[in-house]
C-alpha cells in the first residue's frame, strides 16, 4: 500500500517533533520533511510533493495562511491541514479561503490529527470539534440575540443535500453524478442554497456547513 | 518637585506683593511731593501778597500824614505871617488866637503820625515838634511884646529866627518822605527777594518732582522689560515642555505596544507552544501506559487538564496583550474576532462591517484603528448597558474612518475623559488624525475616527 506523505511546517521544534512521533506511529502515513517558516513550506512543497501539508498558522517570515494561497495556487494537488490555536471563524473562513482543506486546533491536536490527515487525503474536509462547536454556538447566540430565523430552514431538502455534497469538497459534476441530476440543475439549487443562506463563495459555505455541523 | 515648585510660587507671589508695595510708596511719594510743592508755593505767594499790601497801606498813611503836617505847618506860618504885617487894628484881620489855633492844628497832625514808626523816623518828627514848639513859644513872646512896636520893625527883629526855623522844620519833613521812600523800597525790594525765593523754591521741587518721575519710570520700564523677558523666557519653557510631554507620551504609546507585542509572542510562542507539544507528548504517554493501569492513566489525565488551563489562560492572555489576528490576518479579521470575543463573554452583540480596507496598512495604522475599537466596545460593554454595538470601518482614498456605534446609557462626552479616551485620542493624534465622541445620556455612544492611511508599508514580522 502507498503511504500518505506529508510535510509538516511549524517553526517550532517540539511541536514538530512531536507531531512526527505521532504521525509515524502509523503504519500508512511517512513525514518527507519539516519545514520551519512559511517560506520553507513553500520550497519544500514544491520540491517534495507531498499529499498533506500540516502548517502551523502563525510562522514567521511568511504565515501560513499565506504559504498556503501560495501552494494551493501551485499545487492544488495538495491537501493542507492548518493548524491553529484560535477556534474563531476569522481564522477558520481565511484557511479556507487560502485554500486549506482541514482545521486542526492545536489543543486537539494529540487526538484528531490521524484523523484530519486520513479525511483530506480522501479529498474530505475535517474541522476539530470544537472549532464547529464554537462557530456553532456563535452563529444560533447571533440569530438569537437579533431575533431572527435560522435560514437553514428554508431550505428544500435537495438544497440541503447539495450544501452537503459541495461543502465535502465534491464538484458540480459529482454532486450531479451521486444525486441523479444534471450538472445545470446541480448549479441552480446551489446558487438558490447561497443565496438564501446569504454566502459569498465556496469557503463561506463550507464555514457554514461546519458551523451547522453538516460536515465535521 | 512639586514642592519646589510650590516654594518657588510663594517666593515669587512675596516678591510680587513687595514690589507693588514700594511702587504705591514711590507713586504716592511722587504725588506727595508735588502737592506739598503747590502748597507751599501758594501760600508763600499770598503771603507775600499780603507783606506787600501792607507795605503799600503804610507807605500811603505815613505819606498822607506828612502831607497834613507840612500843609498845616504852611497854613501856620502863612497866618502868622499875616498876623504879624497887618496887625489888629485893620479890618477882617487876624488875631493871635487865629494863629494859635492853626498851631493846635499842626500839633494836632504831628500827634496823628502813625504810631507804627521806626525810631529814626520818631526822632525827625520830635525834632519837628521840638523846632514847633520852639517856634509857638517865640510867636507867643513876639505877641505879648507887640504892644506899642511897629509891625514893620517887629516882623524885622523876629523874622529871620523864626524863617530858619520853618526852613528847618521843611527840610526835616523831606527827610522824613525820604526816609518813607527808603523804606518802601528796601520793603519793596525784601519782597522781590521772597519772591524770588519762592520762585527758586518752587523750581526746585518741581525739578525735584521731575527728577523722581523719570527714575521712577526709568525704573518701571526696566522693570516692565525684565518681566517681559522673564514671562517669555517661562512661555517657551512652557512650549517645550508641552511638547516633551507630548513626545514622552508617543513614546509611552509605542514603548506599551511594543511591549505588548513582545510579551505576547513570548507567551504565546514560547510557553503556549511549549505547552503545546507537553500535551501531544502527555497523549504519546497515555498511549504508551497500558489503558487498565488506571492510576498512571488518572494521573496522565490530570496532568494534561492542567496543563489545558494554562494553555488556555495564556492563550487569553496573550490575545488581550496583542491578538495575533493582527499579523496573522490583518485589522479588519481582528476587528471581527474582536467583536465576536465582546459578544461570547458579554450581553452586547456586535457586528462589524468593512469596506475596501486594505490589508497592506501600516502597521501603527492597524494596531491605532484596533485599539480604538477594542477599547469604544470595552467601554460600551462594561458601562453602557448596551445590547448592541456596530462598528464599521471604511477606506477611501488616504483615509480610514472608523466608527463604533452602541444604544447604551451614553455619558456626558463633554465632561467625562477617562484615562481609556485619553488613550484614544493620543493614538488617533499621533497619527495626525481626529477623533470625535458624541454621546448623552440615554442616546448611546458615537466614536468616529479618521485616521491617515497612507503612512508605508506595515511592519510585517
Amino acid at each position: 500500500m502507498r503511504k500518505i506523505r506529508i510535510l509538516l511546517a511549524d517553526d517550532h521544534k517540539l511541536m514538530r517533533s512531536g507531531l512526527r512521533v505521532l504521525l509515524e506511529q502509523q503504519a500508512d502515513l511517512t513525514v518527507v520533511g519539516e519545514a520551519s517558516d512559511g517560506r520553507e513550506a513553500v520550497a519544500l512543497a514544491a520540491s517534495q510533493r507531498p499529499d498533506v501539508l500540516v502548517m502551523d498558522i502563525g510562522m514567521p517570515s511568511l504565515n501560513g495562511i499565506e504559504a498556503a494561497t501560495q501552494i494551493a495556487q501551485s499545487h492544488p494537488q495538495i491537501a493542507i491541514v492548518m493548524l491553529s490555536m484560535h477556534s474563531d471563524e476569522s481564522y477558520v473562513l481565511r484557511a479556507l479561503k487560502a485554500g486549506a482543506k482541514g482545521y486542526l486546533l492545536k489543543d486537539s491536536a494529540e487526538a484528531d490529527l490521524i484523523r484530519a490527515v486520513h479525511s483530506v487525503a480522501e479529498g474530505k474536509s475535517f474541522f476539530s470539534p470544537a472549532v464547529s462547536k464554537v462557530l456553532l454556538d456563535d452563529y444560533v447566540r447571533k440569530l438569537k440575540r437579533s431575533g431572527t430565523e435560522d435560514p437553514y430552514d428554508l431550505l428544500t431538502p435537495r438544497e440541503r443535500e447539495v450544501l452537503q455534497l459541495v461543502a465535502e469538497g465534491k464538484s458540480n459534476k459529482e454532486v450531479a453524478q451521486l444525486l441523479g441530476l444534471s450538472v445545470y440543475t446541480v448549479e441552480t439549487h446551489r446558487s438558490n442554497t447561497m443565496e438564501k443562506l446569504n454566502l459569498h463563495g465556496v469557503p463561506e459555505l463550507i464555514l457554514y456547513a461546519v458551523r451547522k455541523g453538516i460536515i465535521s | 518637585m512639586s514642592t519646589q515648585v510650590v516654594g518657588d510660587d510663594l517666593q515669587l507671589r512675596k516678591r510680587a506683593r513687595k514690589l507693588r508695595r514700594i511702587l504705591l510708596l514711590a507713586f504716592g511719594g511722587l504725588l506727595t511731593l508735588m502737592v506739598v510743592a503747590g502748597l507751599d508755593a501758594l501760600h508763600s505767594l499770598r503771603q507775600l501778597d499780603g507783606i506787600e499790601r501792607q507795605v503799600n497801606q503804610r507807605y500811603s498813611t505815613h505819606t498822607q500824614a506828612l502831607t497834613t503836617i507840612l500843609i498845616s505847618v504852611h497854613v501856620y506860618h502863612d497866618q502868622m505871617e499875616r498876623y504879624l504885617l497887618n496887625g489888629e487894628s485893620s479890618e477882617g484881620s487876624i488875631d493871635a488866637d487865629d494863629v494859635q489855633n492853626c498851631g493846635a492844628k499842626v500839633r494836632d497832625a504831628l500827634q496823628e503820625y502813625p504810631a507804627d514808626s521806626e525810631p529814626d523816623e520818631q526822632a525827625l518828627l520830635s525834632e519837628i515838634q521840638q523846632k514847633f514848639t520852639e517856634q509857638e513859644n517865640s510867636f507867643i513872646i513876639l505877641v505879648r511884646q507887640r504892644a506899642g512896636e511897629r509891625p514893620q520893625e517887629r516882623l524885622e527883629r523876629m523874622g529871620e529866627q523864626m524863617m530858619l526855623r520853618r526852613a528847618y522844620i521843611l527840610r526835616i519833613s523831606r527827610e522824613v518822605s525820604s526816609l518813607n521812600d527808603h523804606k518802601l523800597m528796601e520793603a519793596k525790594q525784601y519782597l522781590a527777594g521772597s519772591f524770588r525765593n519762592v520762585q527758586t523754591r518752587l523750581m526746585s521741587m518741581v525739578a525735584l518732582s521731575l527728577l523722581a518721575g523719570l527714575l521712577l519710570s526709568l525704573l518701571g520700564g526696566f522693570y516692565i522689560l525684565r518681566l517681559e523677558r522673564q514671562s517669555r523666557t517661562r512661555y517657551e519653557e512652557l512650549v517645550a515642555s508641552r511638547q516633551e510631554l507630548e513626545a514622552l507620551s508617543t513614546r509611552l504609546v509605542d514603548a506599551q505596544e511594543e511591549e505588548r507585542r513582545s510579551i505576547s509572542r513570548e507567551l504565546h510562542d514560547e510557553v503556549g507552544q511549549t505547552l503545546g507539544a507537553l500535551l501531544v507528548d502527555l497523549g504519546q504517554l497515555s498511549k504508551v501506559v497500558p489503558a487498565e493501569d488506571n492510576f498512571l492513566q488518572g494521573h496522565i489525565a490530570r496532568i494534561k487538564s492542567i496543563v489545558e488551563t494554562a494553555v488556555k489562560s495564556i492563550r487569553n492572555l496573550a490575545l488581550l496583550l496583542r491578538p495575533p489576528m493582527l499579523d496573522d490576518l490583518g485589522l479588519v479579521p481582528a476587528l471581527e474576532w474582536q467583536g465576536r470575543e465582546i459578544s461570547r463573554r458579554g450581553d452586547m452583540e456586535v457586528d462589524v462591517y468593512s469596506e475596501a480596507v486594505s490589508e497592506q496598512l501600516a502597521d501603527d495604522v492597524k494596531v491605532c484603528v484596533y485599539r480604538l475599537v477594542q477599547e469604544a466596545l470595552t467601554n460600551a460593554a462594561r458601562h453602557s448597558g448596551a445590547k448592541h454595538a456596530q462598528v464599521s470601518v471604511a477606506q477611501s482614498g488616504e483615509k480610514i474612518r472608523a466608527q463604533i456605534v452602541d444604544d447604551g446609557n451614553g455619558f456626558a462626552a463633554e465632561r467625562v475623559r477617562g484615562m481609556g479616551i485619553l488613550g484614544m485620542e493620543e493614538r488617533v493624534k499621533r497619527l495626525g488624525g481626529s477623533l470625535i465622541i458624541k454621546s448623552a445620556r440615554g442616546k448611546g455612544t458615537t466614536v468616529l475616527a479618521e485616521i491617515p492611511a497612507a503612512l508605508g508599508v506595515g511592519l510585517k514580522s
